[in-house]
């Protein structure tokens, strides 16, 4: 049977590192990324990505992201009768959704609003919240949170006092912790998505 | 020898061990089941994991669930969500990742990281980095785990399992190692099993530090090249490196379901067989993917299980041509009378579909027919549900009313506007009445 390259598979690796890696990978890093044992192959397959247009080689043989590879993360676009696109350059530092509402990935969690308790901050029932974990609230921000063994849903106000939890909703009254406080989260976002 | 000088850490191993994995992050997604005795495993009716609130009352892993239940009534039984459990798995080890990139991911809840020569960067002590982490996970995941800190992945491992839950445990220097491992009992040791325990207790081994007594020669003559492993590995001599690739994704594809009430009915047992074969194929097929092995387990009501594994001449993903292999090997294990509980099929040697190979003997015609029939089945059943359409073998199951085996994690139940039934979202939900 002929050995087959899949150019596909090929393409999505390299983008994925560029993605993680914000550049393009060495020779010596393309060996495992491809799963090629010798150089030879990863010659092969760079010639055959050049071919079909995905990179493009410098003078000094390095290798280049064609807009073809790098897709949405590219960088300055190509230099048309001396000046670069303007809309290619305001797009080269921007930032996806996820981004863009999520600080820390790896400490932020999605949770469902059932209570209408901050409805004057704009969280509706049934809205997500996106509550970020591990860190300190400081006053105003809007924190889910145990008191006395009850989780509720307000905003963190820090006063001469002591610590003091209010409602978005005149309905319900600020709490003040008797026994207990215990922060689960910190809200940083709220999505509500129609249809 | 570095090894008698207890200032010095030639490697710095670290084991993190999830306490209770499973139902602690049950109770991290639904904070209001924090101290009460929680299990997982509803679908399958045996207890998969208990929180340390239900081991507080004599649960344990492995216990059926109607005994659980009728020992302990107050016990919240969940059926386990594997998408949370690996999501809050991946985010574990991507924590130990922040501090060094030789990150081992051992199994979903446990894993291992070499901290050698991070002291510099960090300006702290190995203890200290190791705290870190372990204060890390505990902060942003709202879940524990234990730590075990020491110059060898076998010792580190012994070290996390010491103190649990949150437990810390930090081993170096010679004489510590020897006082430590004077309280492990053999069949702790990572790599000895029942029958390498039995030997050395033949000649007079009771715990670990006996093991590493002896000398080195006396440990290969009797165990091999492994025995002389796991002797420098238990002195503090790192071995076994700290291995950062991937498991490679997907190696096999295998179904299990569990009957309702045990069986000995043969044309049920077939059928239950048949429909693990064609969810193992369906799975197959929506990752492009063509088995070139299968293997078939049976399980006892006694739980005893044997199994059979086959190669295929030729990789498919069609049921037609898997089923009559997999009814040879049923025909094998099943034996007249007995009474079974489960049956499993594994899909093995995956191949991608585009690298079809026909025999030299054979109709291509034929195969392109069942592919194309395969599709249009996948296609008939994405439409009306899985299994709308299936072999007629499938008559044989009747219908059972719902149980606790058909519930499934409130994840899929209670959707997010977006998901489907096959997608959700990445970052994992939190349950709570606010």
């Amino acid at each position: 049977m002929p050995r087959t390259m899949n150019i596909h598979s090929h393409v999505a690796k390299m983008r994925e590192f560029l993605q993680r890696e914000r550049r393009m990978p060495l020779y010596g890093e393309l060996l495992p990324l491809f799963g090629y044992r010798s150089r030879n192959a990863v010659f092969g397959a760079l010639r055959k990505l050049e071919e079909h247009g995905f990179i493009t080689k410098n003078r000094y043989g390095r290798i280049r992201a064609t807009p073809l590879l790098s897709g949405c993360i590219r960088r300055l676009g190509s230099v048309q009768a001396g000046f670069p696109s303007p809309a290619e350059e305001e797009l080269a530092d921007t930032l996806s959704l996820d981004e863009m509402l999520i600080r820390r990935p790896d400490a932020t969690f999605i949770l469902t609003v059932q209570g209408d308790s901050m409805t004057g901050a704009g969280i509706m029932p049934g809205d997500m919240i996106l509550v970020e974990k591990g860190g300190t609230p400081v006053s105003r921000d809007i924190v889910v949170a145990q008191v006395d063994d009850e989780w509720t849903l307000k905003y963190y106000i820090k006063d001469k006092n002591g610590v003091r939890l209010d409602a978005a909703n005149p309905r319900y009254p600020s709490i003040r912790p008797r026994r207990s406080l215990n922060i689960g989260g910190i809200v940083k976002a709220v999505i509500r998505k129609y249809a | 020898m570095s090894f008698l000088n207890p200032q010095s850490w030639p490697r710095a191993i670290l084991h993190f061990d999830g306490d209770a994995f499973f139902t602690s992050v049950e109770q991290a997604v639904h904070p209001t089941l924090k101290g009460r005795p929680v299990v997982t495993g509803k679908e399958r009716g045996i207890i998969a994991c208990a929180s340390y609130e239900a081991k507080a009352l004599g649960i344990s892993r492995g216990l059926a669930l109607h005994e659980a239940r009728r020992q302990c009534p107050q016990l919240v039984v969940l059926p386990s969500d594997y998408e949370t459990y690996s999501l809050y798995s991946k985010r574990m080890f991507h924590i130990a990742r922040r501090y060094t990139p030789m990150v081992e991911e051992y199994s979903i809840d446990e894993g291992f990281a070499d901290l050698t020569g991070l002291r510099r960067v960090f300006h702290a002590s190995y203890e200290e980095i190791a705290r870190r982490i372990q204060s890390e996970i505990q902060a942003e995941l709202d879940i524990t785990v234990s730590i075990g800190l020491s110059l060898s992945k076998s010792l580190a491992k012994l070290a996390s399992k010491y103190r649990k839950p949150k437990g810390f445990t930090a081993i170096q220097g010679g004489a510590a190692i020897g006082e430590f491992l004077r309280q492990i009992p053999l069949e702790k040791v990572w790599g000895f099993g029942p029958n390498t325990v039995g030997l050395l207790t033949k000649h007079g081994l009771a715990t670990a530090a006996d093991f590493i007594g002896r000398p080195e020669a006396w440990a290969e003559r009797l165990l091999g090249k492994v025995g002389r492993e796991l002797w420098g590995e238990l002195r503090g001599e790192s071995l076994y490196p700290v291995s950062t690739e991937e498991k490679p994704p997907s190696c096999t594809i295998s179904k299990c379901k569990t009957f309702t009430a045990v069986s000995s009915d043969p044309e049920f047992i077939w059928a239950k067989l048949v429909r693990n074969v064609e969810s193992a194929l369906i799975k197959a097929r929506r990752h492009h993917l063509m088995a070139g092995g299968a293997a078939v387990m049976l399980r006892r009501a006694d739980y005893r299980q044997s199994g059979l594994e086959t190669r295929l001449s030729r990789a498919t993903s069609a049921s037609h041509e898997i089923l009559p292999v997999v009814r040879l090997l049923f025909q094998e294990l099943m034996e007249t009378g007995a009474a079974y509980r489960s049956t499993m099929v594994i899909l093995c040697r995956l191949v991608p579909e585009t690298s079809l190979q026909y025999e030299l003997f054979e109709d291509p015609v034929r195969a392109h027919r069942l592919e194309t029939l395969n599709l249009a089945v996948d296609a008939i059943n994405s439409r009306y549900g899985k299994h709308t359409l299936s072999l007629a073998t499938g008559l044989f199951l009747g219908h059972h009313g719902k149980t606790d085996r058909d519930d499934q994690p409130i994840r899929k139940t209670r959707l997010l506007p977006g998901e489907t039934a096959r997608q959700r979202l990445k970052t994992p939900r939190l349950f709570l009445p606010v």
